[in-house]
């Protein structure tokens, strides 16, 4: 089926060429002048590694896992996200652990290992959806580069302090409960 | 003057003539280079873009993107200098001199300033005296000497794009000479000499009283044939089709790398200059101020750099407005509009000084 293309009629003046030129230099000369006295503070380029953009809430960037107030990890080990990941780039390694206190409820599995592959992660946010206990957040770091991949596969205490400076949390390195067999505890 | 032309031991006019062609010629490369500069950052402020401004001389001063020039001199100087293994390597060789030395040399005849006389001896402000029988022939002339620089290393390079570039360049230069010539030839006319200082002694005084005499108000149709027939001349958009980057690669300069393309890309910059010192020549009065008949000497050269600079600004200013035309439109325009435009315009003002006007 044929389509009629709707020709446009141009006016005299529009065909003698050096009026629309005219015109066309008197946008860009706007432009120019309005370019030249905004500071460079509030153009539209962002002078990215002296300026940063502040990312839209929902944005989904680097992991963070969470931890309770006392500085323990609120995952419990549930293979939910590994499950959920499309990816296939979580990796996690369960163990048990007693002496349980009160902001930790009943908890008694945590991961002894948790890694995530930066490389192969998708940043799809299902880790975060799937988790039941809201233990992994995707949040608004987007500078995830390294010089190798080794060190692109994140740990778990990675994981834990990667927002830590941001937040102005202490970062942690280990766990802040000693991992001693449940069955020595006398309940 | 006389002093130092003793101490150098040379006779005051020699020492003259060389301090004038150092000065004009390096005048005339140091604005090319800087216009580099300004066409960047000109045309990212029109595309509200922020252009160079990472290059930090000293690693400290960016000067708003100025010390990019000397980044990219350092880097085409120590950028490994490739010669394709077809090409003709003396052409290849010689094309980029092709290509800038016509594109400087142009500047010769142009006056930029008032003459002065100093201890009997009248100075012209031109590297080559007025009254030397060329006249203003004399750049039209290099500028058709210009193509060959584009079409030697088009045709040396022996690569197809390369080839079709520099065909077009000189197609274009065909088609858009002659309108150019006839334009030209007007203003030749109406002045009665070709010489440019007479052209523009013609041009001081008033036009009724409000306007400068300038011959833009006689001939408008005139400017708007030359003007556009130094785009085509000078190889820039909306006319880039020796280059047209976006059909056929980077055109006549495809194969160039290093310090022969930056030479070619200063020939461009270098002819852009020439080509509006020659607009303001022809049209707007060359070094003359309006309402003053007798300027002094520095506020002449201001005046004169004023509105040269400002035709080199148009001619970054259009190239970031007008969208490039294609090759056929280009063939179209030039003997359709702006050859029987000029030829209307030549007998117009003939018909017009017929009638002793
Ligand atoms: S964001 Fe997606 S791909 Fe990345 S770890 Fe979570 S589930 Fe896997
Ligand atoms: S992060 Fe959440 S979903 Fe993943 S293992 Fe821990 S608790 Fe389960």
């Amino acid at each position: 089926m044929g389509v009629v293309v709707k020709k446009v009629e141009l006016s005299w003046l529009d065909r003698t060429y050096v009026w629309p030129v005219a015109k066309g230099m008197a946008i860009t000369f706007r432009h120019f002048i309005k370019q030249l006295f905004t500071p460079t503070s509030k153009r539209y380029t962002i002078q990215y590694p002296d300026m940063k953009k502040e990312m839209p809430d929902g944005y989904r960037g680097l992991h963070e896992l969470k931890r309770f107030e006392d500085g323990a990890i609120k995952c419990v080990a549930c293979f939910m996200c590994q499950e959920a990941c499309p990816a296939r780039c979580i990796s996690i390694e369960a163990e048990e652990f007693s002496d349980l206190n009160i902001t930790q409820g009943f908890e008694e599995k945590r991961p002894a290992k948790f890694s995530i592959d930066m490389l192969r992660c998708i940043y799809c946010g299902m880790c975060e959806e799937a988790c039941p206990k809201d233990a992994i957040w995707l949040r608004k770091d987007y500078e995830v580069a390294a010089y190798d991949r080794l060190s692109m596969n994140y740990g778990k205490w990675e994981l834990m302090n990667t927002y830590a400076e941001a937040d102005g949390k202490e970062r942690i390195s280990q766990d802040n409960t000693p991992s001693v067999p449940r069955r020595t505890i006398a309940l | 003057m006389d002093k130092l032309a003793s101490l150098l031991h040379m006779t005051p006019a020699i020492f003259w003539m060389v301090a004038k062609v150092v000065i004009v010629f390096s005048a005339v490369m140091l604005l090319a280079s800087v216009w580099t500069w300004v066409e960047r950052r000109g045309s990212a402020m029109i595309q509200d873009r922020i252009g160079p401004n990472r290059a930090k001389l000293f690693n400290r001063w960016p000067i708003l993107g100025l010390s990019q020039l000397l980044a990219d001199g350092i880097k085409f100087f120590f950028k490994e200098d490739l010669v394709p293994t077809d090409a003709n390597k003396k052409l290849f060789w010689l094309a980029p001199f092709l290509a800038f030395v016509p594109a400087l040399i142009g500047f010769a005849v142009i006056p930029f300033g008032k003459d002065f006389v100093s201890g009997g001896i009248t100075y012209h402000l031109s590297v080559l005296d007025p009254g030397n029988g060329m006249g203003l022939l004399y750049p039209l002339a290099i500028g058709g000497v210009a193509v060959y620089g584009v079409l030697v290393a088009a045709w040396s390079s022996n690569n197809k794009w390369s080839i079709l570039g520099g065909m077009r360049a000189s197609a274009a230069m065909v088609s858009y000479e002659i309108g150019m010539s006839l334009a030209v030839l007007t203003i030749f006319m109406t002045t009665g000499g070709y010489d440019p200082a007479e052209v523009i002694s013609a041009q001081g005084g008033a036009l009724w009283h409000v306007l400068p005499n300038w011959n833009i108000f006689h001939q408008p149709l005139g400017f708007i044939v030359f003007f556009t027939c130094m785009f085509a001349e000078t190889n820039r958009l909306p006319f880039d089709f020796a280059e047209g980057e976006s059909e056929i690669v980077a055109g006549f300069n495809t194969e160039y790398g290093s310090m022969k393309f930056s030479l070619l890309a200063l020939a461009e910059y270098s002819h852009l200059m020439t080509a509006s010192a020659l607009v303001a020549t022809l049209y707007f009065g060359g070094w003359q101020v309006p309402f003053m008949p007798d300027p002094p000497v520095m506020l002449s050269i201001l005046s004169f750099l004023v509105k040269m600079l400002f035709f080199a600004w148009v001619f970054v200013w259009i190239r970031w407005t007008v969208p490039r035309f294609r090759y056929d439109q280009l063939m179209r325009l030039g003997w359709k509009a702006m050859l029987p435009m000029s030829m209307f315009n030549l007998v117009f003002h003939a018909w017009r000084m017929s009638q002793g006007h």
